[in-house]
């Protein structure tokens, strides 16, 4: 009965759908489902907080058809943050090798874009686009829950 | 010339041919010879088998060929059935043996290993055409001393030959001294040694002495069987001995175990009492379930492949059971169908093990181990040797297209339909053997995915599974020989069924008044079998669309490097093993298997927080062998170490000794 109770008291977390955004061009976007694999390039970790929250009972961007999923062999789409550093850039070539096509990347943060503070330091090798193509990218230091789910319902188009 | 005299003379005279051309000729060309001829003997039973199975009948009396008894010979279809499976694996064996036994004349090459090869074959013969009960126990001892010095062909490279040796020899004497004087006390109380005296006999013959009879003859011919618990000599022989007596034995001669029974308690003791078959039935799950789980648990190939005989024979046993069961309920058609079932799984069991054990015996011979945890990647450098073996898996794990799901559905089904009026001990029984059967199904398709996964496919896990090669023609001819006759019993078990029949009328398991229909039965198996043949051109055929379909319709297809989570090249190290697949089925029968497992874990010398090396090391014992046997042997050896002032070394005394056993047995067998 406790845990009756506590749904009861607890109500509703999840927030009331904000209003759907204008889906991408057609070529660009995948109908109604997306399946994403997530790949931390060299981030500072913060994407990576605001991406969880994405997918949190609160913004719950599984309601709009995005999924997070174990391997890139399940995957539509890799989330990517950070600047890519010199350790991760073979692996990230890898990870994106390994989806099926049609496969879609998607940065997720300033560093994605731009390598953000990190530009420069010895163990960057520079911005996601110079190691796999970016079909999306998501602004923001890091951006907010609210930017990543709208990105996301670009893509499914719901 | 009645075909069965001149095909079993022909064996024979192969057999003997052979044997004596194993003495004469050089090494280069000897493998070669034996093989060809014993490849001719068996050729040459399974006619003669193939014959009196269908009917054809044949005796022959030799009195002066065994003094005093005489040698008494003769041709039933039981025993046609079994001539044929015993011949049919010989051939195929004796092909293999041309290439496994090579040119260099050492190991299963040597002289002595093929002299004895074709007298094993031939006294494999013999004992299901003997027609009298010295006859039975001459072939019964020739098999045993020719296969015990087979097995131990290889002593010299490690003790667990030896080992295996020793215990094959203590436990195939116990189930001869057995037979000895249970079928003696039988020819004893039933008035004359020919199996027709006997027959003619067994009416005289009271429940008592029936019963023991029946209970020596189950110790004798269900251990030669490999039945739990009088099993623990055939992983051991089987494992250790070379690949070809491996085949011969565990496709061949466990078989010959359930002839007897059945030889036994249908033919000679006309059905008995319910509860012998009970027993039986009881042996047999219990065989089935503890053979299944040391298999699906088992690292060493040759091991699990002798488990998974055990499991068989389990299975086999388990029809038969019920067969007698059914018989004494008054229900012909079940036990015609469950006798049926478990002899349509002994030709299918003999089928797929002899392909299964050829196949391992290519592999250690190519790879030097036996060990699945060392083996893997096999499937580039022996394709042939893989897709054989693998499709010997498939029929081993009992799956449909395979021939050893046709014999476990009829199994099933004969199970399923107990009758109406079958009694409480058979309403019992019957469905826990239908949880035996579908467990041991499911514990088994576990086992072979394990072997062909871990043995054959993925990467190499040692050096010498890297450089293996593919065995010569001669083996290969062999295992399509053997996978050949999978597939005829996979698509066509009805060609089987005039046997079948003939073999269940003729041991009266119908009321006597009623004439027991073949047709009765070629209805019920047609019916219970779904069609063997349309189901496998269905699944074959499905399986054929799904993939043009999917070729034709699909996208074109891109090669991508096997998804390695980014984290550098995959290694052999980070495969499944035999061991680390077979873990979590181990986990769920901890408490049957009760696995013995060392963590040893070095330290690097300055700090306790960093480890140089973990070594993990498990055993899985045998626990009715530790349990049962091993306080057995314990005891008997110190009752052997205290008996030793017995034996001071004088002839004279060893004299007396005979004067006084032989008075003890005067005494005792003259004065009553």
């Amino acid at each position: 009965m406790g845990l009756i109770r506590r749904i009861v008291a607890t109500g509703r977390a999840a927030q009331k759908a904000p209003k759907r955004p204008e889906p991408l061009p057609p070529a660009r976007r995948l109908k109604r489902s997306l399946q994403i694999r997530h790949v931390d390039a060299g981030s500072c970790n913060g994407c990576e907080i605001e991406l969880g929250q994405a997918f949190s009972p609160v913004y719950d961007a599984e309601r709009y058809g995005a999924r997070l999923v174990a391997s890139p062999r399940h995957a539509d789409a890799i989330t990517v943050t950070g600047p890519v550093t010199v350790n991760m850039a073979e692996a990230l070539r890898t990870t994106y090798e390994a989806m099926p096509e049609p496969r879609l990347v998607i940065g997720i943060g300033d560093c994605a874009r731009n390598c953000g503070a990190f530009a420069g330091a010895h163990a960057v090798l520079g911005p996601v686009d110079d190691v796999v193509p970016v079909d999306l990218h998501v602004p923001g230091c890091p951006p907010e829950p609210d930017t990543i789910v709208a990105a996301l319902r670009g893509l499914t188009g719901r | 010339m009645n075909v069965v005299a001149a095909s079993l003379a022909a064996a024979g005279g192969c057999a003997v041919a052979g044997a004596v051309s194993a003495v004469l000729v050089g090494r280069s060309v000897r493998a070669a010879l034996v093989g060809l001829l014993t490849a001719l003997s068996g050729a040459a039973a399974v006619v003669a088998g193939a014959a009196a199975a269908n009917g054809a009948a044949w005796s022959l009396t030799a009195p002066y060929l065994l003094p005093l008894t005489g040698i008494e010979l003769a041709v039933d279809p039981l025993s046609g059935w079994f001539l044929l499976l015993v011949g049919a694996v010989t051939a195929v064996t004796g092909v293999y043996t041309i290439g496994y036994a090579g040119r260099q004349g050492e190991g299963p090459g040597s002289r002595p290993s093929l002299f004895l090869l074709p007298l094993f074959a031939a006294s494999l013969m013999l004992v299901p055409v003997a027609a009298s009960v010295p006859t039975l126990l001459v072939g019964w001892e020739l098999m045993a001393v020719t296969s015990l010095l087979l097995v131990v062909t290889e002593h010299r490279h490690a003790p667990a030959v030896r080992d295996a040796g020793v215990w094959y020899a203590a436990l195939t004497q116990l189930g001869f001294v057995a037979l000895l004087v249970g079928l003696l006390w039988l020819a004893a109380a039933a008035g004359g040694t020919s199996f027709a005296a006997i027959r003619a006999g067994a009416a005289d013959v009271d429940a008592v002495t029936a019963s023991v009879v029946f209970l020596l003859g189950l110790v004798g011919f269900a251990g030669k069987a490999g039945a739990v618990p009088l099993h623990p000599w055939l992983p051991r022989a089987h494992a250790e001995s070379p690949s070809h007596v491996s085949a011969l034995m565990s496709a061949a001669m466990v078989k010959l175990g359930v002839y007897g029974l059945l030889r036994l308690g249908f033919d000679l003791l006309g059905g008995g009492a319910r509860w012998w078959w009970l027993v039986l039935a009881a042996v047999g799950a219990v065989s089935a379930l503890y053979g299944i789980t040391q298999a699906a648990v088992a690292r060493d190939i040759k091991r699990m492949l002798a488990f998974s005989t055990s499991e068989n024979v389990g299975l086999i046993l388990l029809g038969v059971g019920f067969a007698g069961m059914y018989a004494q309920a008054g229900n012909p058609t079940a036990a015609a169908l469950a006798l049926g079932a478990a002899l349509l799984h002994a030709a299918n069991h003999s089928a797929f093990k002899a392909l299964l054990f050829a196949g391992a015996g290519s592999v250690v011979r190519a790879t030097g181990t036996r060990d699945m945890d060392r083996l893997g990647g096999l499937v580039r450098a022996m394709p042939a040797t893989t897709a054989l073996f693998a499709g010997g898996a498939l029929a081993a794990a009992a799956l449909p297209p395979g021939n050893g799901f046709v014999s476990e559905w009829l199994l099933l089904q004969s199970l399923l339909h107990p009758g109406p009026d079958a009694g409480a001990m058979l309403t019992i029984a019957a469905p826990i053997a239908v949880a035996v059967v579908a467990a041991t199904a499911g514990i088994g398709v576990a086992t072979y995915v394990k072997a062909v996964g871990t043995g054959f496919l993925a990467r190499p896990r040692s050096d010498r599974a890297a450089t293996a090669r593919e065995s010569p023609p001669s083996m290969v001819v062999a295992m399509v020989l053997a996978a050949l006759a999978c597939v005829a019993l996979a698509m066509v078990p009805g060609l089987t069924v005039p046997a079948l029949s003939r073999i269940t009328s003729d041991l009266r398991l119908a009321d006597p008044g009623e004439t027991f229909a073949a047709s009765t039965f070629a209805l019920r198996v047609e019916a219970a079998t779904l069609w063997p043949l349309w189901t496998v051109v269905g699944i074959v055929a499905g399986t054929a669309a799904v993939a043009v379909t999917a070729r034709a319709l699909g996208r074109a297809r891109r090669r991508a490097p096997a998804w390695d989570c980014g984290g550098g090249p995959l290694t052999e190290r980070m495969e499944y093993t035999a061991t680390s697949f077979a873990e979590p089925l181990q986990r769920i029968f901890d408490n049957v298997l009760a696995p013995e497992q060392d963590v040893d874990v070095t330290h690097v010398d300055e700090s306790r927080y960093h480890v140089t090396a973990i070594r993990f090391h498990q055993r899985i014992p045998d626990r009715v062998e530790n349990r049962l046997w091993q306080p057995l042997v314990t005891a008997l050896r110190s009752l052997g170490e205290r008996a030793r002032p017995l034996a001071s070394g004088s002839v004279h005394r060893y004299l007396g000794y005979m004067l006084v056993a032989l008075l003890a047995v005067l005494v005792v067998g003259v004065l009553p």
